[in-house]
């Protein structure tokens, strides 16, 4: 994955986000109030120590020690409460606002159409919804808290020297300009620097996939050694950036221990000429030392701070582009009114579905392309037929069924339902009413009943275990021991892939459809299992309108229409005997299916 | 169970350590001039206030006392304050030089630890035998490659040489202020227990903690993941209402385990700074104490505070590497489990006999090791050198299993029958130098991530561009390529072009044929191109090549009718053996096949054989 560019942001992308802080405005000015306060007594704590100088050491007296003691005490405390507090608050502050974050992009992730997903695959979104939401959120609570703390630490203290004693606090002072170049100098080597690293480690990170996912044919190709010299090349390269970007902070940790010595240096010689003439006392001069001493790292960590903010930059803009990206299948304001919208149905004013689906002249082509893939189509589907759609891996099979779902609209043309332009009902509806079986069977983790159920909510048990007797699945529970409340694992993973296509028929069947959308497996499947499957897929498009993508001999020789598709468009079309007979691309991939049935077949 | 080659985690540390461990043996020793510079400018700033300032006698070691006569003694430096402040600059300059020599050398140490373990995984991982590979998740492998190393390197790097600096400093920062005053010291002592249990105490708890958010990330996480990848069944239920509800339910749940190990940091920062502060408190009160009673001196006093200032921070780091120690171990753990799998190894007399000879399956049986039905059932096929046997058979029959035996990406068990080449058994032959010799396309081709002449020469990197073409050619890939707008240099694999089925398969048969093996295995693959450019690849293959062994596996009578040998499978078991005329003869399954296939004709038969 490429390292997005830089981005540059009025106010840091502020402004961009303070929707989502405003609610908590209160905590966040409390807590800012009080990392003041807390910076101030941080830069105060110096001043006893200059006053138990001054006055116990060189007066030799004891007289004010307890008001010394409770005083410094009390101040302790303060501190120790005014930090809970406020990490508290800041903590609430970062996680409440990382909460809305998250809510609010996986929310408006609902109502995008299928153009986004198809453009941008699921790690990238899920980095949207996960991550970037987590770095705003911590920019909002600590990277502003670090700022202010940081900050006014350094202003409290320059303030406090420069009270003490003019003359001496400017000859440290000429130091902080200096300091803030340097600093900002090797900042910016090391964020290229570790940019590039992370670029190198996904690469690491992928060679490793592939010396896994790939081992059968590197052990068949007896190539080990020659990927394994690959590898070195990469975890080399990584070395030497790395040991680079150390480099640079190194330097960088040297130099800013050399400042504090200068800053020493000049306190000492210039605050002990002034102490020898005794314009000044040992515990103003021990202050100053001090202070010297502790300037450098406030000033650091306040420019690593701001570095930091200018990063966070491009995850705001990442944020705020999900959040402005529009829908490209929208329903309209009056089919709103009157239907409800995706988190608020109005089903009272729901039509019944009876199932006859129609293309007319439709022409498409998917918004990230501009090939038209389908051109004045026609095709008239009755209540109860059965269309087939036939061909090579990606060759396109999907866009029928993107357009019958609604997924995707026609560029032109129309798509009716029961007659009616599919646009003048509400995409909830007709999702309710449509059935989809998927290629790669997508179980939610959870139980068997809550993943049969996911079509409709209210199922009885009986009903459940009606449907998986429909579609022989009935074995796949008795597998399991405990019946419907075992658990399927993270996307079903503790089942096997025919069984998740079982169970998935299943749901399908419970929702009871009038439209069914099935993408056949092209996956290799047990013998029983597949005989299964094949019987169930005959069950559930029994009497429903159904649009299938085929693979499977069975289904498409049954089918009342085969569409063949071929890069994309639909090169054939007509029954099974028609297209045979016409010896084209169906006739060619039926053979080659067919052959390895018949091998299957006569044997077993 | 056998000897493990790394039986304990300090073992395999010792490992990985081999080419780093001198860096962090540098680092380590200017870590400790680091701390001991630290501790020299307090005692600079004490003496300047006695000495200098005030007008104490000089209380210093012979060497000190003997640069400073060389100077011109204590009141040289009183009419000179520049001086001392050069001093302090120059010690201040030896100790940023120690400090950039230790962090440079902890980097290269980091670095180079984290290279060698990469590596050694990496080359480990790819010669463990492949029964390996399918019994562990890919994911969780390379979560422990690439986490698990993250892991152990900021442990070993970062906090372990933390600790050795901090103990130095503690150490040497202690005896410094047990020289200016033992009892004050003493004071300060007392907290440094506290603090460090404190911390420990603290960070164990907050680590469980992390360790719940951590699995509430990943539960969240996962419903985000499932939703988007879902997202096809998500919108054809109508179930978006229910989505949002079940994220925000853990959302919530989440955050407020969040927020209740936030609220944990923020009691035990203030708290432990309490402790902190409390101590400084004793000590600058205790010291004043001191000095008014004249037991120490202003300059020791502040020497003293300047010390135990220095020590607020290691303390409470030391807690916390105690506590993160735990979490070391662990991964450390995970990386051994791969260490201690075993690697393929050769028999130390392995041959590396002619290949070009007759291969014998001599009663093989055979078992996966975490199933339990028999895959082969005592086979037996002689397949005589330069001829071409193909193989029929369901899915399922064992076909694929007979070719990994012969390529031993399994072994066959003792006493499960032999294969033999040339009359050698094939475990005596050298692993790599057997499959060189036998080119397998495998039933499900991979491509790496690379461009597709780089995929084809894969095998032969000396390999021409006539040759690359060549093979493309035989393999009936030179027109696909022709179509890409890149040609030869389109990417491939994972993160480049997706290939059909067909074009994947042929790009796998060029990728085998480069090495121009004497003995060629197709696990069906040909399955995905049609009938005529199959035979198209098989004319060429003969022209070319027509010394070579074949073994053809297919369900395409076409496919493998031309074959000199025909063997025809069924459970594990070869149900028929013959030329193709002396099946069709037989008038058995394969006639029966074939008549199927061919005879029948596809237009009647199949449709009311696929209705009944």
């Amino acid at each position: 994955m490429q390292e997005p560019k830089q981005v540059r942001l009025p106010y840091f992308g502020f402004p961009k986000i303070y929707p989502y802080v405003k609610k908590y405005r209160k905590r966040l000015f409390g807590m800012i109030t009080f990392g003041v306060i807390v910076s101030i007594l941080d830069a105060l704590f110096p001043l006893f120590n200059r006053y138990a100088l001054d006055h116990y050491v060189q007066e030799k007296t004891l007289d004010t020690l307890p008001i010394f003691v409770g005083l410094y005490l009390a101040m302790v405390i303060v501190k120790a409460i005014l930090d809970y507090v406020g990490l508290c608050w800041g903590g609430q502050l970062e996680m409440n606002v990382n909460h809305d974050l998250r809510e609010a992009s996986f929310n408006h992730l609902q109502t995008l159409s299928f153009s986004y997903f198809n453009q941008n695959n699921v790690g990238y979104i899920h980095a949207r919804v996960m991550s970037d939401t987590g770095k705003i959120g911590e920019l909002v609570a600590w990277r502003l808290m670090d700022m202010v703390w940081e900050g006014s630490y350094v202003i409290v203290v320059l303030i406090t020297m420069l009270s003490i004693h003019l003359q001496l606090a400017l000859f440290v002072i000429v130091l902080v300009p200096i300091a803030i170049l340097i600093i900002s100098f090797f900042e910016k080597k090391l964020i290229t620097a570790n940019r590039k690293i992370r670029e190198i480690n996904s690469k690491i990170t992928s060679n490793f996939n592939e010396g896994i996912t790939g081992a059968r044919s590197i052990k068949t190709l007896v190539i080990e050694n020659k990927i394994f010299s690959d590898f070195k090349k990469d975890s080399g390269f990584m070395k030497h950036t790395s040991i680079r970007a150390g480099h640079y902070s190194a330097m960088f940790s040297g130099l800013i221990v050399m400042m504090s010595a200068f800053a020493l240096a000049i306190v000492l010689w210039q605050g002990g000429i002034l102490t020898q003439r005794q314009v000044i006392q040992i515990g103003t001069l021990s202050v100053f030392m001090s202070y010297a001493l502790n300037l450098m790292d406030p000033i650091q960590f306040l420019i690593e701070t701001i570095a930091g903010l200018i990063g966070i930059q491009v995850n705001i803009e990442r944020f705020t582009k999900l959040m402005n990206t529009e829908s490209d299948v929208a329903d309209s304001k009056e089919v709103i009114e009157k239907y409800g919208d995706t988190f608020n149905p109005k089903k009272e004013n729901w039509e019944e579905l009876y199932g006859d689906v129609e293309f007319k002249d439709v022409s498409f082509h998917y918004p990230d392309g501009d090939e038209m893939v389908l051109e004045h189509f026609d095709l008239k589907v009755p209540k109860g037929t059965n269309v087939a759609i036939v061909g090579e891996t990606g060759a396109g099979k999907s866009t029928l069924v993107n357009l019958v779902c609604r997924f995707f609209e026609p560029t032109s043309g129309q798509v009716l339902i029961d007659g009616k332009d599919a646009r003048e009902r509400s995409q909830l509806w007709l999702h309710s009413n449509i059935g989809y079986v998927l290629q790669t069977p997508h179980l939610f983790s959870g139980t068997v009943r809550d993943n049969l159920r996911y079509g409709k909510p209210d199922a009885t048990d009986e009903e459940i275990l009606k449907a998986l007797d429909l579609v022989s699945a009935t074995f796949v529970l008795e597998k399991m021991d405990k019946g419907l409340d075992s658990e399927v694992g993270e996307g079903g993973d503790l089942l096997s892939t025919g069984e998740k296509q079982l169970l998935s028929f299943a749901r399908a069947i419970l929702a009871d459809p009038k439209i069914l959308v099935l993408d056949e497996a092209t996956a290799s499947i047990d013998t029983l299992t597949e005989k299964a499957i094949q019987d169930a897929i005959q069950t559930v498009i029994q009497g429903r309108t159904s649009f299938i993508i085929a693979h499977r001999l069975s289904t498409i020789v049954n089918a009342d229409v085969i569409l063949v598709v071929s890069d994309g468009k639909i090169i054939e079309r007509g029954t099974h005997k028609e297209l045979m007979r016409k010896r084209g691309a169906y006739y060619d991939l039926y053979t080659r299916q067919y052959e390895e049935m018949v091998v299957n077949e006569v044997i077993a | 169970m056998k000897q493990e080659k790394y039986p304990t985690n300090v073992s395999l540390i010792k490992y990985f350590l081999r080419g780093s461990i001198r860096y962090f043996i540098i680092a380590i020793i200017f870590a400790m001039f680091v701390s001991l510079f630290e501790l020299v400018s307090p005692k600079i700033i004490g003496f300047m206030v006695d000495s200098i300032l005030g007008n104490e006698k000089v209380n210093a070691p012979f060497y000190i006392q003997f640069v400073l006569n060389r100077i011109g003694g204590v009141e040289a430096l009183k009419q000179n304050l520049l001086l001392l402040a050069g001093i302090v600059v120059f010690v201040y300059m030896l100790s940023a030089a120690s400090r950039y020599i230790f962090r440079i050398s902890n980097v290269k140490g980091a670095e180079t630890l984290v290279q060698t373990m990469r590596d050694d995984l990496f080359d480990h991982i790819l010669h463990l035998p492949f029964s390996w590979h399918s019994e562990n998740h890919t994911g969780d492998i390379i979560q422990r490659c690439t986490s698990d190393v993250e892991q152990i390197k900021v442990f070993l790097s970062e906090q372990l040489t933390m600790l050795f600096r901090v103990v130095v400093l503690i150490v040497l920062a202690l005896i410094f202020m047990a020289q200016v005053s033992l009892k004050l010291t003493l004071v300060a002592i007392i907290f440094i227990p506290m603090i460090i249990g404190y911390s420990y105490f603290f960070h164990h708890r907050i680590g469980s903690q992390f360790e719940k958010v951590d699995i509430e990330e990943g539960n969240l996480s996962a419903i985000a993941q499932e939703n988007l990848t879902g997202v096809r069944v998500v919108r054809a239920f109508g179930r978006e209402a229910y989505e949002k509800e079940r994220f925000e339910q853990q959302n919530k749940y989440y955050t407020n385990m969040w927020v209740r190990l936030l609220n944990l940091l923020a009691a035990f920062w203030s708290t432990s700074d309490i402790f902190s502060q409390l101590q400084i408190l004793s000590v600058m009160t205790f010291g004043a104490v001191l000095c008014v009673n004249g037991e120490i001196t202003a300059g020791n006093y502040i020497a003293f505070v300047y010390y135990n200032a220095l020590l607020k921070w290691p303390i409470r780091m030391i807690g916390r590497v105690i506590a993160n120690m735990s979490k070391a171990g662990i991964s450390i753990e995970r990386l051994r489990y791969i260490m201690n799998s075993e690697e393929e190894k050769d028999a130390p007399d392995a041959m590396e006999p002619k290949m070009d000879e007759d291969i014998i399956f001599d009663h093989v049986s055979f078992t996966y090791e975490n199933g339990n039905t028999e895959i082969l059932k005592d086979i037996n096929l002689k397949i005589e050198k330069g001829k071409t046997v193909g193989i029929l058979g369901a899915t399922g029959s064992g076909k694929s299993t007979l070719m990994y035996l012969l390529d031993r990406l399994y072994d066959i068990p003792e006493n499960s029958g032999k294969i033999t080449i040339g009359g050698i058994d094939i475990k005596k032959i050298k692993r790599s130098w057997l499959r060189e010799n036998i080119g397998m396309v495998l039933q499900e081709p991979y491509l790496f991530s690379r461009s597709l002449e780089e995929n084809i020469r894969i095998a032969n990197s000396s390999a021409s561009q006539f040759d690359v073409k060549d093979v493309a050619r035989i393999a009936a890939l030179d027109e696909t390529i022709s179509h890409f707008k890149q040609g030869y240099d389109t990417f491939v694999g994972e993160r480049g072009v997706t290939l059909s089925g067909g074009q994947k398969q042929r790009a796998a048969i060029a990728q085998m044929l480069i090495k121009k093996p004497p003995i060629m295995v197709f696990d069906d693959s040909l399955s995905a191109v049609d009938s005529e450019t199959d035979a198209k690849i098989r004319r060429a293959l003969k022209e070319k090549l027509e010394d070579s062994t074949v073994i053809l596996i297919a369900h395409r009578i076409t496919t493998i009718m031309h074959a000199d040998v025909i063997v025809v499978m069924d459970k594990g078991k070869i149900i028929e053996l013959g030329s193709h005329d002396e099946l069709i003869k037989k008038k058995g399954i394969y006639c029966q096949i074939h008549d199927l296939q061919l005879e029948q004709g596809l237009l009647d038969g199949e449709v009311e054989y696929a209705r009944a």
